[in-house]
């Protein structure tokens, strides 16, 4: 008996929304955002740009679109059927309340579905034609191709093993007696890998640095390898550096690009895989050939060294991941918009739905406050002169930092924008955790409120 | 009393409800106290002005509010119980119903509700249809409906499940005499079957016609409570009908009996009620919605 009820109320909620013409109004939003939006941005007018406009703007206008009209329905679903009182010929009838909750939620994922495969499908074909229709040369349009309409894993650089050294340093350091008293050995030890590894991608004029990257076993070889890199300067002045990549360690394989790129840009190098066939471990040489420079380079960050992009898989079923993880988050926000809903009127709903949102959003600041410890007192206050109250605040942050985790980190935008897949795991995460557990958190207040709520 | 037994479908002992404010302060008394028994195929009538509190009773034992203090049973469970929903057929008094969706789609939604499928469902919703006389409009979005019209849909919603309590408020409010009378002969057909009937209304007329007991409230009270005919009779005057004599014997009549009681009794010719004449009239002609 529970399926029909309830598939009756998702089914309802769907015609609710094709009659009130709101599922047409969206389409239609949709599609002429999706493909005015790539039209007004002008970006830097090449092909690469362009694509990147058209996955990055686009996708993030669906889902902020398909967010606000999802938790705005979401809001009224219960409460705008209270207030015209339809929901009490509903309620008079043999149905459980959390069938009813279960009900219109499903209906609302059904029209979310909908929209979003809508939303794939228009950003698939917009990034296959613009690159079909492009004038630029056949290589241009293969480079981007493979650049952005593939899924790519994205491989660390494998760190040198400086254990021995490390270890050695700090005997030497610690016989020689020029230490302060108290460091521990681990500390001078930790403190030296640091150094190392900030050496290691600091390239002074005419120096280089070396990166190698293990391949991994799976790896299929149709398409082209990808080194994404970017460095800073340590001069104001912004030109450019030129400089040599070598691929290989074997002078007679060998590989050599010459290219020059702009401190602070993002730069991507091609490699033909079939040329690195039979290596397990790939080797990439940065040379700097502008030896009268005055400026250093840093390559990279601890946390954004240089990437070798190798294919993983096709970019539809990528962006079908991608959406799908869109997919679980709106479920969470119609869980959310109904469980709001049933306990205020719409406007107060939408408010209070959107309220939690804006905190949810600004878990960057929550972050902050959550890890820094700090909370009204100056930063440079001992913890001991913190008052129970901001100590309770702050606790309160860092539970709130690690319950709202899960919900901005789970982004598939910035990945499907760059190229990059999205991984099994992550989808199978968003699944679990927004449209899984969250959900079902979310729903179970909201239902236990819904059976409490007297409908006078 | 019709088809009445003894069983009870409806038991309310010490019924309360207080409404409260944002603060759970004490709002006001809407129902207090009251006690009610309706029994298994009796048609019932809740009687009183508004605010009296027949709302509020009726959405209690609906289960759509719960009683602050007191003890009330429908079909021998809590109203809350989705068992007791599934023999519970509630027309409300405005028609709560989906504009968008047409007759025949809301009979469906709703007999999707009571767990009816395939051909139960769909020969009910053809026979309701048909019985509320909306067959040529099944196609028609609700939201075009006149108000008689949506109150037809509603009582059609009603009787989706065959329930063995009909509550209805209202019925007869925004339909046309002839469907006024068609309803109340449903419903006094439905009382003949066994169900239960508890009936809201202002209109009077209609609750003398179909009721067996009434109870009239007042300020949230049960002020009267009993068999309609106790209600209305007067055991202090008797009225003598009989067909119109002769000038004469009616004098003799008249003459005796101020003799024997030493009063003067009134003579006044028995009329027709409007309903009557206005039933006769357009019956003559066929009506179409």
């Amino acid at each position: 008996m529970m399926p029909i009820r309830t598939i009756a109320i998702a089914c309802l909620t769907v015609r609710e929304a094709v009659r009130s013409k709101l599922l047409l109004s969206l389409a239609i939003l949709l599609v002429a955002g999706l493909i005015g939006l790539p039209l007004l941005i002008a970006g830097d007018n090449t092909l690469s740009g362009k694509i990147q406009v058209i996955l990055t703007y686009t996708l993030g206008f669906a889902t902020t679109i398909l967010s606000i009209t999802t938790l705005w329905t979401a809001c009224g679903g219960f409460s705008k059927e209270i207030q015209d009182r339809r929901l009490y010929l509903v309620i008079t009838k043999p149905l459980h309340r959390y069938e009813l909750w279960l009900g219109k939620w499903l209906g609302m994922l059904t029209m979310n579905l909908g929209l979003l495969a809508l939303t794939g499908i228009t950003i698939s074909v917009m990034a296959h034609q613009t690159i079909h229709r492009s004038t630029d040369s056949l290589m241009v349009k293969r480079q981007v191709s493979e650049q952005f309409l593939m899924a790519r894993q994205g491989l660390q650089p494998l760190t040198p093993d400086w254990s021995d050294f490390v270890k050695k340093t700090t005997q030497r350091l610690i016989e020689s007696g020029r230490l302060q008293e108290k460091m521990m050995p681990a500390v001078i030890q930790q403190k030296l890998i640091e150094e190392l590894s900030i050496k290691r991608f600091t390239i002074p004029p005419g120096g280089g640095a070396q990166f190698s990257f293990k391949r991994p076993e799976t790896q299929e070889n149709s398409h082209d390898l990808l080194l994404s890199y970017k460095f800073d300067s340590t001069r104001p002045e912004r030109s450019p550096v030129a400089a040599r990549w070598t691929m290989g360690t074997n002078p007679e394989h060998q590989i050599q690009v010459d290219v020059t790129n702009y401190p602070g840009v993002p730069a991507i190098l091609a490699v033909i895989n079939d040329e690195t066939a039979g290596t397990n471990i790939l080797t990439f040489t940065y040379q700097r050939l502008d030896t009268n420079s005055q400026a250093t380079l840093l390559m990279a960050d601890r946390t954004q060294a240089p990437e070798l992009l190798v294919p993983y898989g096709s970019f539809g079923m990528n962006l079908i991941r991608g959406l799908f993880i869109i997919l679980c988050r709106l479920a969470f926000l119609a869980a959310l918009g109904l469980m709001v809903g049933c306990l205020l009127s719409t406007p107060v709903a939408v408010f209070a739905a959107f309220f939690i949102i804006i905190l949810v959003a600004s878990s960057g600041y929550v972050e902050s406050v959550a890890t820094s410890g700090v909370f009204f007192v100056p930063h440079e206050g001992p913890a001991s002169e913190q008052t129970w109250l901001n100590q309770s605040i702050l606790h309160l942050f860092r539970v709130f930092h690690v319950v709202t985790q899960p919900l901005t980190k789970l982004d598939p935008v910035p990945l499907l924008a760059t190229g990059r897949v999205v991984s099994g795991q992550m989808t199978l995460q968003a699944l679990v955790w927004l449209a899984g557990l969250y959900s079902a958190i979310t729903a179970l207040i909201g239902i236990t409120l819904f059976n409490r709520r007297e409908l006078g | 009393m019709m088809g009445a037994n003894n069983e009870l479908v409806i038991e309310a002992r010490s019924l309360t409800k207080v409404f409260h404010d944002f603060w759970h302060r004490p709002k006001i008394c809407a129902v207090k106290e009251i006690n009610l028994e309706v029994k298994r195929g009796e048609i019932f009538g809740l009687l009183g002005p508004n605010g009296s509190g027949k709302s509020t009773t009726i959405k209690m034992i609906l289960g759509l509010l719960h009683p602050t203090s007191g003890h009330l049973t429908v079909l021998g469970k809590s109203p809350r119980d989705v068992a007791v929903k599934a023999k519970i057929g509630f027309m409300p008094e405005e028609s709560y119903l989906y504009k968008y969706l047409t007759a025949a789609e809301i009979l469906n939604f709703y007999a999707n509700l009571y767990g009816l499928s395939g051909n139960a469902k769909r020969d009910i919703v053809e026979r309701l249809i048909n019985q509320v006389g909306l067959n040529a409009a099944r196609s028609r979005p609700i939201g075009e409906f006149s108000k008689g019209m949506a109150r037809r849909v509603g009582l059609a919603q009603c009787l989706l499940n065959d329930p063995d309590l009909i509550l209805l408020d209202e019925p007869t409010s925004g339909l046309d005499p002839i469907a006024c009378r068609e309803v109340k002969d449903l419903l006094l057909s439905l009382a003949r079957k066994g169900k239960t009937i508890l009936i809201c209304s202002h209109h009077l007329a209609d609750m003398q016609d179909i009721c067996d007991r009434v109870a009239i409230l007042l300020n949230g009270e049960v002020c009267s409570q009993g068999t309609v005919h106790d209600l209305l009779i007067n055991p202090d005057t008797l009225r003598l009908s009989l067909q119109s004599p002769s000038r004469e014997t009616l004098s003799a009549i008249l003459n005796y009996i101020e003799q024997e009681t030493g009063q003067r009794p009134q003579v006044d010719h028995t009329g027709r009620t409007l309903e009557s004449v206005y039933i006769e009239t357009v019956t003559r002609r066929p009506v179409s919605l």
